[in-house]
């Protein structure tokens, strides 16, 4: 993570669960749209304040705005209704139809852009050291920060494997049927690789007494503070408040 | 001190596409020395590493016949974890030796002390000595993952050191290095002996097996053929029946005595053979 220094990329894994968590909950409290759009600005802010904003926003321009986009035009035309705003031949754009997309987009974006920062924000290390203090073994925790870890590893060696096979003549570049083909060559020796790896590895891993039964230590330690406590209590009084204000308001 | 004694030990592993079984080898390993183990391959010095370190028994299966006693304890009663800070074990690959969930050198050097629960400030105290006993402290900030094999290979070694183990099991280690590599290895290897450790050496570079070792055993298939000072099997011409190479100066100096039997001294390193054909001239 970038500067330690930052108030936000500071605070304790679980507080900064506390984005997601109320973001997810409550879009679903509030029914309205603009409600839901409003946690983008929102992310923003905190993304801002934490130094990742230009990242964030490229994640979010990069792999929501297409989707959002396409989900927004197609629920648009084909979702039933009376009110008809614009018709093009056989197309036409209802009133209800427009009504559902701004829903279901704004709750996408909401969602999408809280998990998003959540992940931009915490460390894998350290939502795995987190959750290993409340209790999950360390297989599983390793297990968890292996395969992360791992992804650079498997596409820089996919990439010699993918060199490998050219020289022995299998096509990889061209059109997107020999590319396809090309894959199955490249598939089978990485895998197969990675498993022969893991004898290796457990080894490795006995070496440095990796099941040696008692306490563990680390040297990254993780502190709660009282900022994470209050601010995890005040998000989930909001959240209550918000969830009685809802029942009020149906009653 | 007698640290590791084997009689009659027996092995073959479950699924035998290797062929690399062990048969009735026995042996005794002396505290402080530096023994070598040679011979081609297949001849199962890997397998006889895996015993030693516990790894057969107690990770790969089939069936262990003999006894190997590790301080007079045989190596089923020994516990896995009691033997990682026991015994050291560093293989040949150094791209599989690493924890993979560490960002830094320095904290996968720390992993191995992590794992036994030592205190945080004494883990800093041991891994910063050992990065300035090695000399990698340039290494230190880096990715374990985008270091070379010979950096990794250190690092390696490192994260075995630094966990302090009496014994250390180095199964050919610098078989994927450059001449660079090995030679920092081989310093590694001989500031350890001068600390004291008990090392158990795979190693092809005869030369420089000559020049550390103090004992040194020759296997072919699954048993230990010759044993022996370093002196005494490195300079017997036997040796080249097994396949397991001499140094280049005892395969001169074999030579040399075959067309002159005066020339009786074999040499097995460097200044021995100055030593040997400056006297042989002189006469």
């Amino acid at each position: 993570m970038p500067n330690k220094g930052n108030f936000i990329l500071n605070l304790y894994p679980s507080t900064k669960f506390m984005l997601p968590l109320f973001v997810t909950i409550s879009i679903f409290l509030v029914p309205s749209y603009l409600f839901a759009y409003m946690m983008l600005p929102l992310c923003i802010a905190i993304a801002l304040i934490a130094g990742v904003a230009k990242q964030f926003l490229n994640l979010i321009v990069k792999g929501l705005l297409l989707l959002v986009l396409f989900i927004f035009i197609i629920q648009s035309v084909i979702a039933p209704g009376e009110e008809i705003i614009w018709s093009w031949g056989i197309i036409s754009i209802k009133e209800e139809g427009v009504m559902l997309s701004l829903t279901l987009t704004s709750r996408i974006v909401a969602i999408a852009s809280a998990f998003l920062l959540f992940f931009r924000i915490t460390s894998i290390r350290d939502i795995s050291q987190a959750l290993e203090k409340v209790g999950m073994s360390p297989k599983f925790s390793y297990a968890i920060l292996a395969t992360f870890q791992f992804i650079p590893e498997i596409s820089k060696r996919s990439k010699v494997i993918m060199d490998a096979q050219k020289a022995r003549g299998v096509e990889t570049e061209g059109s997107l049927l020999t590319r396809t083909k090309a894959f199955v060559p490249v598939l089978g020796p990485l895998v197969l690789s990675s498993i022969a790896n893991t004898e290796e590895r457990a080894i490795t891993l006995e070496t440095r007494a990796f099941s040696t039964k008692g306490k563990k230590t680390s040297l990254h330690k993780l502190h709660k503070t009282k900022t994470d406590m209050s601010i995890q209590i005040l998000v989930i009084i909001f959240i209550i408040f918000l969830a009685v204000g809802r029942v009020m308001i149906w009653n | 001190m007698e640290l590791i004694r084997a009689k009659n030990i027996n092995y073959k592993y479950p699924i035998n596409d290797g062929q690399s079984t062990l048969k009735n080898v026995n042996f005794s390993i002396q505290k402080g020395e530096l023994y070598s183990i040679i011979g081609k391959n297949g001849a199962g010095k890997t397998t006889l590493c895996n015993v030693i370190r516990g790894f057969i028994p107690h990770f790969h299966r089939g069936e262990l016949g003999g006894e190997l006693l590790i301080e007079g304890k045989d190596i089923r009663e020994w516990d896995m974890s009691d033997l990682a800070s026991k015994i050291g074990f560093i293989f040949q690959n150094p791209f599989t030796q690493i924890s993979g969930v560490k960002d830094t050198v320095f904290d996968e050097i720390a992993y191995g002390l992590e794992n036994l629960g030592v205190e945080i400030d004494d883990i800093k105290k041991r891994v910063e000595q050992i990065i300035d006993l090695l000399g990698i402290g340039d290494l230190a900030d880096k990715n374990p993952y985008e270091l070379s094999g010979g950096q990794k290979q250190r690092v390696a070694f490192a994260a075995v050191i630094v966990m302090d183990p009496d014994i250390l099991v180095i199964d050919e280690p610098t078989s994927q290095l450059d001449p660079k590599g090995t030679k920092d290895i081989f310093e590694i290897i001989k500031f350890l002996k001068e600390k004291g450790k008990t090392i158990i050496l795979v190693e092809h570079k005869l030369e420089l097996i000559a020049e550390h070792s103090d004992y040194v055993f020759v296997m072919d298939d699954g048993e230990i053929m010759l044993d022996g000072k370093v002196d005494e099997v490195l300079s017997m011409p036997k040796v080249l029946d097994y396949d397991a190479g001499l140094p280049q100066y005892a395969l001169l100096g074999i030579e040399m005595n075959r067309k002159d039997p005066d020339f009786n001294q074999i040499p097995i390193n460097k200044s021995q053979a100055e030593l040997e054909i400056n006297k042989w001239l002189q006469r």
